[in-house]
């Protein structure tokens, strides 16, 4: 009986989840309403309130819901065994797509950088992104790919900065750009971390991921 | 519950035992009684399991095939381009089949019963399907030539790739396994691919060639 009522209010806490990934994918923070979220959830405030105390709450669930979900696509991909630094730019396309096509993904980096950036949690989870990526390039080092002397949690940082520079400068609603704008980003930095030796399958490799991510990608 | 859990234990126990004789003596020369030996069990509790030797054999290839097709389906069905995702399931495959005992067994069972085993005519058949479907995807993504047919170069890649576990785990009990499917890829692409994508994948064969090499393994 309690194990239906849990998955029953398990339920609705997704649903509450999902409407307001709907509202936070589209509108800034500041312009989303608990209203609005409550008329497209069709859930009572009692509901909401029972679930979440405050629109900060909400946002930091979506967060935290779409760093777990994120993360288990990044474990699938490390199951694939590409190598480091594939593996680093398959990540990157996977984030992309997600990102123009997923009301959670759009939402959960929405909010990660508006609410995220006073409450600590953008430090937090972007930490962790950091250390997960740092691993992933020491592997590309012992691949021959990434230069022995560059460090692999510099190279992370990087990756996170220009995933996260590139939402602000290019435009998520347009994936054909937004997708050659990332495929550039890589192609600039490579030279500055890989052997000089393998730059031109990397940069291939690259333009065939953005080819294949153009065909895949359906904007929200 | 518990019951189900302590026969499943016991299968598995007679399964691990028989795949440990059948490489170490080889399939003919392993008699039942050796197994229930090498398992500490009754014969009663084999035969609830198994009516036969060749029953139990079917199992491990049904077992054995379904960790390969698996391992290869993880790889196939990302949205990587399908000719790189071929090649790079075909390497976890070989890597796959030198640490995995049971999948080591049934490809040898299913080579010596062939035709004869309904399981491994379903195995060959089931590789040849996802295969086929593999390459023409990779015919549409541009990497294989377009003027091929989709079954031809399936049924060629998947052909080559048993000849060369063949030979390998012949000649060399499986320790060339992926020195011969590097040969054998090395072959193959230059006939399948597509004129635009010849250089790409020549690197991409050699980078996978070296990741797998026995001193890359240790990652």
């Amino acid at each position: 009986m309690t194990q239906q009522l849990d998955r029953r209010a398990d339920t609705t806490r997704l649903q509450i989840l999902r409407a307001a990934s709907r509202q936070f994918a589209r509108k800034s923070y500041s312009s989303v309403s608990l209203d609005d979220i409550l008329a497209d959830a069709e859930v009572t405030k009692g509901a909401m309130y029972f679930h979440f105390r405050s629109k900060h709450a909400l946002a930091s669930a979506i967060i935290d819901y779409r760093f777990a979900v994120a993360r288990t696509s990044v474990d699938e991909l490390l199951a694939r065994k590409l190598s480091g630094l594939e593996t680093l730019i398959d990540i990157s396309y996977l984030i992309a797509i997600e990102d123009i096509g997923d009301e959670f993904a759009r939402a959960g980096l929405n909010l990660l950088e508006s609410v995220g950036r006073t409450d600590g949690l953008q430090a937090n989870v972007l930490g962790q992104w950091v250390t997960g990526f740092a691993a992933i390039a020491g592997k590309g080092v012992r691949d021959g790919d990434i230069m022995k002397d560059r460090a692999p949690e510099s190279i992370a940082s990087l990756m996170v900065s220009m995933y996260l520079g590139l939402r602000q400068t290019s435009n998520l609603a347009d994936p054909e750009r937004f997708l050659h704008d990332l495929e550039k980003m890589w192609t600039l930095v490579l030279p500055g971390f890989v052997n000089p030796d393998r730059i031109d399958y990397l940069n291939q490799f690259i333009k065939r991921r953005t080819a294949v991510a153009i065909k895949n990608a359906i904007p929200l | 519950m518990v019951r189900q859990a302590r026969s499943e234990a016991t299968r598995r126990k007679i399964i691990t035992s028989a795949v440990e004789l059948f490489n170490e003596i080889g399939y003919p020369a392993t008699g039942l009684g050796d197994i229930i030996e090498r398992a500490e069990m009754t014969k009663g509790a084999l035969y609830y399991h198994f009516d036969s030797k060749e029953s139990l054999a079917t199992a491990v290839i049904e077992e054995g095939s379904a960790h390969l097709v698996q391992a290869f389906r993880n790889i196939t069905s990302s949205s990587a381009p399908a000719l790189e995702s071929i090649i790079h399931g075909v390497f976890v495959v070989a890597d796959l089949l030198s640490t995995d005992m049971i999948a080591r067994s049934g490809t040898q069972l299913m080579r010596a019963f062939g035709e004869f085993n309904e399981a491994a005519a379903r195995t060959y058949g089931a590789w040849l399907a996802e295969m086929t479907a593999c390459t023409g995807r990779a015919i549409d993504d541009g990497d294989i030539r377009s003027d091929l047919d989709p079954q031809t170069v399936g049924e060629t890649i998947l052909g080559s790739m048993l000849g060369a576990e063949l030979l390998a785990s012949a000649t060399t009990a499986g320790a060339d396994m992926l020195q011969r499917v590097t040969w054998t890829w090395k072959v193959l692409l230059p006939a399948i691919v597509s004129q635009e994508s010849r250089s790409y994948f020549d690197e991409f064969l050699a980078r996978e060639s070296m990741r797998h090499s026995p001193a890359s393994l240790a990652d």
